[in-house]
């Protein structure tokens, strides 16, 4: 008997359920399955092959709709399934704040000893360490409201609903399988980005911090680098968007994958753009320098997403799923 | 049309309703004896009772979580099998739900007659 299509079957449904119950569940599942197919096969007095297989799972049902039988959905504002990653990057940013705060007091106690006519004065520090809470408490909040918005999308993410083929469930190694984790960082990323460019400019800068003047920071824009904020937003709301759709459609599809490749080349596009254009940054020769290292990176993810898009031009057959499902209904 | 699509699903979600507490006492009073997903399906269907697979096996492990039910792993013919069986909680529960059932169905009787 294959039980491949088994195994396709019970890592779908194991993706929708909770971490904590995911392998018990999976593997009870499987074994549940191989005695209906089996019993089934025996009844019929014929091998236990694909089609047998599609038919009974076909009967047990959608794998989200199964998953929901095993831990219903309820409403959170992060649920069990992002919690984990939810926990974790809190914790990240915990350790980066108290990393922060740790280099700041050592940095302080060796001044204070070195020279103790420029030693950190309490209200020096307590502005520093304002800062660093200002910036963590901000950054937490972006986090959360990201995090929510995920849960949000998940919740309505696309059923495969009652037209559903189990032949065209994707591989368990299925590449374009995406990591919540993964497109919750890079909303985050594009939300901090848009938010420090557009509302916080003059926090595009080099830090640091010095006794005598406290905290500094350089800014790096020039006031002409409004010129380009447009652009830059237009692309952030793209991307954004994209990576929303993605999370919807629970993986990427060829569609999704060549607009990854459209948003590539504008990001291209505008990178040359700053790069040729007049001078927008303070420093700008050095700032140029680390974008032009930023171009060659862009220009060679394009190229190898290119390669990817043009190495497998038919779609995969889970990608055309919705579209036998309701052949096979009709047949 | 669209009247007749919701009275069927009016009906098919008050059967479904009125099944889903009947079900729980129909599954402990089969699990004196240990037994594992399928065979208590085909055990349920051979007594009458005809429970979908995605309803049933969501049950037990619900019904395990709440105490009514014990299960282990055994392996067999190669295979591992989770078996359940009905704990003390879940005997007390199934006698208190039993004198429930009989009871409600005697009032059921008396009203429809």
């Amino acid at each position: 008997m294959t039980t491949e299509l088994i195994n396709r079957y019970v890592h779908e449904v194991g993706e929708h359920l909770p971490a904590q119950m995911r392998a018990d569940v999976e593997a009870e599942l499987r074994s549940l399955l191989l005695d209906m197919v089996e019993e089934r096969a025996r009844a019929a007095g014929r091998t236990a092959d694909s089609d047998l297989i599609t038919r009974v799972l076909r009967e047990f049902g959608p794998p989200e709709e199964v998953a929901t039988r095993y831990a219903p959905p309820a409403q959170y504002l992060i649920g069990p399934r992002l919690f984990r990653v939810y926990k974790m990057a809190v914790g990240i940013m915990g350790l980066v704040v108290a990393a922060l705060l740790l280099a700041f007091f050592v940095a302080g106690v060796v001044q204070t000893i070195r020279n103790p006519a420029e030693a950190v004065t309490l209200g020096k520090a307590l502005s520093v360490v304002g800062k660093i809470f200002h910036t963590a408490i901000f950054n937490f909040g972006l986090l959360t409201l990201v995090f929510i918005i995920v849960e949000r999308v998940q919740q309505h993410r696309e059923l495969t609903g009652k037209l559903w083929n189990p032949a065209a469930l994707p591989p368990v190694d299925d590449p374009d399988r995406i990591s919540p984790a993964g497109h919750v960082f890079s909303l985050y990323a594009i939300l901090a980005f848009a938010i420090l460019f557009n509302f916080y400019p003059e926090w595009v800068a080099i830090f640091g911090f010095t006794p005598k003047a406290g905290a500094w920071h350089w800014p790096l824009l020039r006031p002409e680098f409004k010129l380009y904020l447009p652009l830059l937003n237009l692309w952030w709301g793209l991307a954004f968007t994209l990576n929303l759709v993605v999370l919807r459609q629970g993986r990427w599809r060829r569609e999704t994958r060549w607009t990854e490749f459209a948003l590539g080349l504008l990001a291209i596009g505008i990178l040359l753009m700053v790069i040729l254009g007049p001078p927008v940054f303070r420093y700008d020769r050095i700032v140029k320098v680390v974008l032009i290292l930023a171009l060659i990176g862009k220009g060679m993810e394009s190229g190898g997403r290119l390669f990817r898009l043009l190495r497998h031009p038919a779609a995969a057959p889970w990608a055309a799923g919705d579209a036998e499902a309701s052949d096979h209904q009709q047949g | 049309m669209v009247a007749s699509a919701t009275q069927s699903d009016l009906r098919e979600n008050l059967t479904l309703e009125f099944r889903r507490g009947a079900l729980v006492l129909a599954v402990l009073t089969q699990l004196h004896r240990e037994q594992y997903g399928y065979s208590l399906k085909k055990l349920l269907a051979e007594r009458a009772l005809e429970i979908d697979e995605g309803t049933l096996y969501p049950l037990l492990r619900r019904l395990e979580a709440q105490g009514l039910l014990r299960s282990r792993w055994r392996i067999e013919d190669g295979r591992p099998r989770r078996y359940y069986r009905i704990s003390s909680q879940g005997e007390q529960v199934e006698r208190e739900l039993a004198a429930e059932w009989r009871a409600l169905a005697r009032a059921i009787e008396r009203l429809l007659s």
